[in-house]
């Protein structure tokens, strides 16, 4: 037994004792036990995951587990890096856990659930037959609801437990139908059977399961249109469980998307991957524009994170396409930033999730509006959410930078285009990703200057108090994760580029320690050098702007206030207020609601007693797309229920005509 | 655009010939040939806001004397009161004042501003300018016509 096995058992062993432990525990250690159990099995996890990359291997097969297709698993380098990643949040998520246990999260529910949580998105990776992937994916839906239906006292928390309920179901739906498809062309339901059968099968089988697994893995990682659960959910959930659903669980998606198409099919046709970097180009755009109009904070790093899962998409999309074109030099770079993607992804939303928690914790709302003034009653998570809001807003030294200036490489690399739809596609695509990355900064910019600088905007603001100790301590892990992935990308990009070249077939394409260098394209960056740049240039700035002006005598004088002052709170920037421009420029998209209501004095019109401004930016493409379903499905729920008058004759009959029926089709299909 | 360059050469000069240079030179001796004014209206009826319009319009085309309106009284060296000062409005009179670099101006414009007029001993009036901001240059009348304005602003620059 190698260290890898051992370390992946250890997970699970510890995992399910933590939950069963959690069980038993009076409620006071019982956040402690599960959050300990949660972050040792998140160092489990990564242990093993580092052992697979290092060259180990992991393959358990229990014919016996699961009757008819028992279970077998394979651990590969490929899954070993999504594991490293779950375990790395789980650590994060864990330590927070400890003390992050308001009324309610304390349930026993809620703390077994945990561990059990990360244990099941351990395990999905590891899957190496279809109905052990099912099982496990399945494993990991049920207990991440149980998490999101924590506070299921409060309406919306129910709300968003069904749409999760729903769409978690219906993209498991989509993505088994695609897998059995599958699995019944290759006749066998291992990867191992499926690899030697996928490249063989007709094109149009091929495509039918692709499309499938791409809905149903697309609706998991809250791509367009298939996102409506993740900015629900994400934000009712409690904060460490977002960041784990956010940051390791919508990966999971990518994953599937990976590991079938490059690994089981080895490869598609073009449309396959163009159709992958539309909908990932839709769902980046999409998704950080909702972001940007969004008050809630919550609420905008869950539309931030259908922007990086769409951005991942393109990525593996570009690579898809380029794979196919026979160009693997740029394939396995696309590949590679999509990799980092993830990886950085997952660092910098932790982080930021994290840190928003510990904001809901101390003031009690996730309205921007209603905050502020949090730099001095709450230091260690303003700097860290500050630290998060610049490592997502794809500019250097952030985190999401090298991997969009990865991804954008390989897409103007791409260029001059083979094709027309190339020729279309990818002019459009390194467009929206730029815009993407310029949006992300205003969104960024608001929900770290409106959330916490500025003065407090309401009395929960002015009374915060910076949270627990071990509360910070996760964010500050995280914080440093990201903050190391930023500086020195080459600690983490060995490790995605053998990935990403091992699934193509391909020589590595990014290449240096301190500096990276594509190899196959020109194209040099570092990070190190860049900030080391940046901060002298700063220092050298200040310093300068010290003398200078150290020489003129300084004069205290009032801020100018138009004489009327001292100014109230209320006259600042507010988040609403900061969107505004952008969601006149983006109208057509967003088409946000108003509604003005002034009330009057009932002695004339001209006396105005109130003035109340509401307004609200729904989700369009929800909206349109699934009033009508859910309308279709609440008609139908009303009308079956005539099936069902509650008579037991009629029942039986049901039961009688049914056999009927099925005799007929048995005789008809002889 | 051709349409407007037609009207302008059309209309040809509107604005009333310059009288003499004022004799006494500027009031504030920093100032000279150019002051940034700004506007407070401490609680007038509005005549002398106006009269001031007009004074700054084509006809009598103060700027040409070197004055200018501008929007804070962080970018100006004088202050153009009207209007008795209310009792809301002596404060930020006062604070208006002090956000003004030094050296510094202040002209009266209109009787109200010079001894508050009719509004005299009103109970919402705090007194004249004077009471509250030492007054450098006061321009009579009810309200003072354009020419006036522009002879009491051309005291301020001496041009």
């Amino acid at each position: 037994m190698n260290i890898a096995e051992f370390a992946l058992g250890g997970a699970i062993f510890v995992g399910v004792s933590a939950a069963l432990i959690a069980v038993a525990a009076p409620s006071g250690p019982r956040p402690i036990v599960a959050g300990l159990g949660t972050a040792l099995t998140g160092a489990l996890g990564v242990t093993a995951g580092s052992g697979v990359l290092a060259g180990q291997r992991v393959s358990v097969a229990r014919p016996d587990v699961l009757p008819l297709f028992g279970t077998s698993f394979e651990l590969d380098s490929l899954g070993a890096v999504f594991i490293i990643v779950i375990g790395g949040v789980a650590v994060a998520a864990g330590v927070y856990g400890i003390a992050y246990a308001p009324n309610g999260v304390r349930s026993r529910t809620t703390q077994s659930m945990l561990p059990l949580f990360v244990v099941s998105m351990l395990l999905v990776p590891m899957a190496a037959s279809v109905g052990t992937l099912f099982l496990c994916w399945e494993l990991m839906a049920a207990t991440s609801l149980v998490l999101v239906l924590t506070e299921h006292r409060r309406p919306e928390v129910l709300v968003a437990g069904q749409w999760y309920a729903v769409m978690t179901h219906l993209g498991f739906f989509l993505a088994m139908i695609g897998l059995f498809l599958f699995a019944a062309s290759a006749a066998g339901d291992t990867f191992a059977e499926l690899r030697d059968a996928g490249p063989s099968l007709s094109p149009t089988v091929s495509g039918l399961i692709f499309v499938l697994m791409l809905a149903g893995f697309g609706s998991k990682a809250g791509i367009v249109p298939l996102h409506a659960w993740l900015p629900r959910a994400h934000p009712e959930a409690p904060s460490h469980v977002s960041a784990l659903m956010s940051a390791a669980m919508v990966n999971l998606g990518i994953y599937g998307i990976v590991r079938v198409g490059f690994d089981l099919f080895g490869g598609g046709p073009q449309w396959w991957w163009l159709l992958a970097i539309t909908l990932g180009a839709i769902s980046a755009v999409y998704g950080i524009l909702q972001a940007a109009v969004n008050t809630d904070l919550k609420r905008l790093l869950g539309y931030s994170t259908t922007e990086n899962m769409g951005l991942v998409l393109v990525a593996v999309g570009a690579a898809g396409l380029f794979a196919s074109q026979g160009n693997d030099v740029l394939a396995a770079l696309a590949l590679t930033a999509a990799f980092l993607h993830v990886v950085n992804h997952s660092a910098f939303k932790t982080l930021l999730f994290l840190a928003a928690g510990s904001l809901l914790h101390a003031t009690g709302t996730r309205d921007l509006d209603e905050l502020g003034g949090l730099r001095k009653t709450m230091p260690v998570t303003t700097a860290t959410f500050g630290w998060g809001a610049l490592a997502a807003s794809a500019l250097p030294p952030g985190t999401a930078f090298v991997s969009e200036w990865l991804l954008l490489q390989s897409l103007i690399h791409g260029l001059p285009p083979q094709g027309v739809a190339d020729a279309i596609v990818l002019p459009v695509t390194v467009a929206a990703v730029a815009l993407t990355a310029g949006l992300s900064i205003a969104t960024f910019v608001k929900a770290f200057g409106i959330g916490f600088l500025a003065r407090p905007r309401s009395v929960m603001a002015e009374r915060a108090t910076e949270s627990p100790f071990p509360m910070l301590v996760a964010i500050s892990i995280a914080g440093l994760t990201s903050g190391m992935l930023a500086l020195m990308p080459s600690a983490a990009l060995p490790a995605t580029g053998d990935v990403a070249t091992a699934l193509l077939d391909a020589d590595a394409a990014v290449a240096g320690t301190v500096h990276l260098r594509l190899v196959g394209a020109s194209g040099m960056l570092s990070p190190l050098m860049l900030t080391v740049t940046l901060i002298v240039a700063a220092a050298i700035t200040v310093a300068a702007v010290r003398t200078l002006a150290a020489r003129r005598r300084r004069v205290g004088a009032r801020l100018w206030d138009c004489g009327a002052g001292p100014m109230p709170a209320r006259t600042e920037y507010t988040a609403t207020s900061f969107a505004e421009p952008l969601q006149r420029v983006f109208d057509d998209v967003v088409q946000p609601d108003h509604n003005v209501d002034v009330d009057h004095y009932e002695e004339s019109r001209y006396l105005v007693r109130t003035i109340e401004y509401r307004r609200r930016v729904p989700d369009r493409i929800e909206a349109s797309l699934y009033g009508p379903i859910v309308a279709a499905v609440a008609w139908f729920g009303r009308v079956a229920t005539r099936l069902a008058p509650g008579s037991i004759h009629r029942y039986l009959g049901y039961g009688f005509y049914t056999v009927c029926g099925a005799l007929i089709l048995l005789v008809l299909q002889r | 655009m051709l349409s407007l360059w037609r009207k302008i050469i059309r209309t040809g000069r509107v604005v009333e010939p310059a009288e003499p240079r004022p004799a006494e030179g500027a009031a504030v001796a920093e100032l000279d040939g150019s002051a940034q004014v700004r506007h407070v209206d401490a609680g007038s009826c509005n005549g002398c806001e106006v009269e001031i319009a007009s004074a700054f319009g084509p006809v009598y085309d103060a700027e040409q004397y070197g004055t200018r309106l501008v929007a804070s009284p962080r970018h100006a060296d004088a202050l153009l009161v009207t209007g008795p000062v209310t009792r809301n409005m002596a404060e930020p009179l006062r604070r208006t004042y002090e956000a003004v670099s030094e050296p510094k101006a202040v002209v009266a414009v209109g009787d109200c501003a010079r001894n508050c007029g009719v509004f005299a001993d009103a109970y919402g009036v705090a007194g004249a300018v004077s009471d509250v901001v030492p007054v450098d240059v006061e321009i009579s009348g009810c309200p003072p016509r354009p020419d006036e304005i522009v002879e009491g602003l051309r005291k301020l620059t001496g041009r």
